[in-house]
């Protein structure tokens, strides 16, 4: 057998093994629709149409979420995240199901841990992050807490390639974690294979108008100082393109929505240092490695001058959109057969027209 | 009685949860993970990688994985 070096390669050889063994049933058809393009990449042999788009660099997030922990460990309130997270768990009230065992999809799994406070009948908690000092942060503080009565695990792994056996956990949450994924379709159908029949998804991504300001004075200051510009913000997901996502993972009754919260900053040196310790800087592939100390500081004074309020703060916008979905299930609401209809329009605007003649 | 019996496993430390176990395969093929004694790794059979455990918590980014070719007594420990 030919030795296949790369790791991601070694799917292609698995796939070639399974179509021999015919006992297999759905789960290597299933292994098919992991992702939207079909191969992982490897070898040149293989049929590899690699349309899989790399926007983010994702050992780069890595060493980010790495540095987060070591940061938030001293940077303690984190209100904005706290809110976000508060917000999701929220949800969990409003459906009389109860979800026994939950996983929790990197981002900021510290604060939905700790705001869960006994919402959704959680019992079991497997938490997932990429970078291994967060996840282990993650224990040591859940070790401090006392009286803690849901049962955590821990786990690195990737989003993009989720470790989690098909139709066995109630529940995903993923706060804040999702827009660093390269393949956000792909995930998204991971998650909902991963998902029980009738299991929850809830998620929250930034969303287009998050951190419009620093955009704007980014792309000033460069223009003047470099005369160009170099990409500082992530390609960010619009509230339209939510929806999409949504019904094309597959899941039913999808819910979308939008918040803004705007955060105060004393100045744009603050807001970076706040980013850093959330673990959410620049982590695109194309980005310029060298930033020039005049550029930041031209900057931060364009910040200042365009968007500082009277008592002298600058704020900072973060759009927030939150996911629901569910995995199908017999018991939702399904559209009813084309030609089953048993009332005409005719008859409804018999009935209730007449003031509209539109 | 939860944290007693957490300090006691922390000597072993190559124990995996049992609910974890349960529900954890391989993040590329899907396939359910077998778990070495000798190196304290998972290893995933069908394509020959396996993945390490640091300190009770298992690492399954591909990234990590370290592919054994040559050692098939490993996989077969």
């Amino acid at each position: 057998m030919r030795r296949i070096n790369s790791i991601y390669g070694r799917i292609g050889l698995f796939k070639r093994i399974s179509e021999k063994s015919t006992k297999q049933s759905h789960t290597f058809l299933a292994s098919h629709s992991f992702s939207t393009h079909g191969g992982y990449g490897g070898d040149g042999e293989l049929q590899q149409n690699n349309s899989k788009v790399k926007i983010f660099d994702r050992d780069l997030k890595r060493i980010h979420r790495d540095r987060a922990a070591w940061l938030s460990s001293r940077h303690k309130n984190n209100s904005f995240v706290d809110a976000v997270a508060d917000n999701l768990l929220d949800r969990l009230e409003d459906c009389k199901k109860s979800f026994p065992t939950a996983l929790c999809l990197g981002g900021s799994i510290g604060a939905v841990k700790r705001l869960i406070r006994g919402r959704g009948g959680i019992e079991k908690l497997i938490m997932m992050d990429t970078s291994y000092d967060m996840i282990k942060s993650c224990r040591d503080a859940d070790e401090d807490s006392l009286g803690n009565s849901i049962e955590t695990s821990y786990l690195v792994g990737d989003e993009e390639f989720l470790p989690i056996k098909e139709s066995s956990v109630d529940l995903i949450i993923s706060s804040l974690g999702l827009h660093w994924t390269n393949d956000l379709p792909g995930s998204m159908i991971q998650c909902k294979l991963a998902l029980k029949p009738d299991g929850l998804f809830l998620a929250a991504i930034l969303g287009g108008e998050t951190l419009k300001e620093l955009r704007i004075a980014c792309t000033l200051a460069h223009m003047e100082r470099e005369g160009g510009i170099s990409p500082r913000l992530s390609p960010l997901a619009q509230v339209r393109d939510a929806g999409n996502l949504l019904t094309r993972a597959g899941f039913s009754l999808p819910g979308v929505d939008v918040d803004e919260y705007v955060v105060k900053y004393k100045s744009a040196l603050d807001l970076i240092e706040h980013l850093r310790a959330m673990g959410e800087t620049n982590g695109l592939l194309e980005r310029n490695k060298i930033l020039n100390r005049e550029t930041a500081l031209a900057t931060a004074a364009i910040y200042d001058s365009m968007f500082a309020t009277e008592d002298g703060t600058i704020p900072a916008t973060f759009q927030v959109i939150y996911m629901t979905g569910w995995r199908e299930h017999s018991s939702h609401q399904q559209a009813k057969r084309r030609g089953s209809a048993t009332v005409s329009f005719r008859d409804l605007h018999k009935q209730f027209g007449g003031q509209s003649e539109s | 009685m939860v944290r007693l019996s957490r300090f006691l496993l922390k000597d072993a430390g190559n124990v995996i949860d049992k609910t974890l176990s349960e529900i954890l395969v391989c993040p590329l093929s899907k396939q359910p993970l077998r778990f070495c004694e000798k190196t304290k790794s998972l290893v995933s059979d069908t394509i020959g990688v396996s993945f390490p455990m640091k300190d009770g918590i298992p690492c399954l980014v591909p990234k990590d994985g370290k592919i054994l070719e040559e050692e098939s007594e490993a996989s077969k420990a």
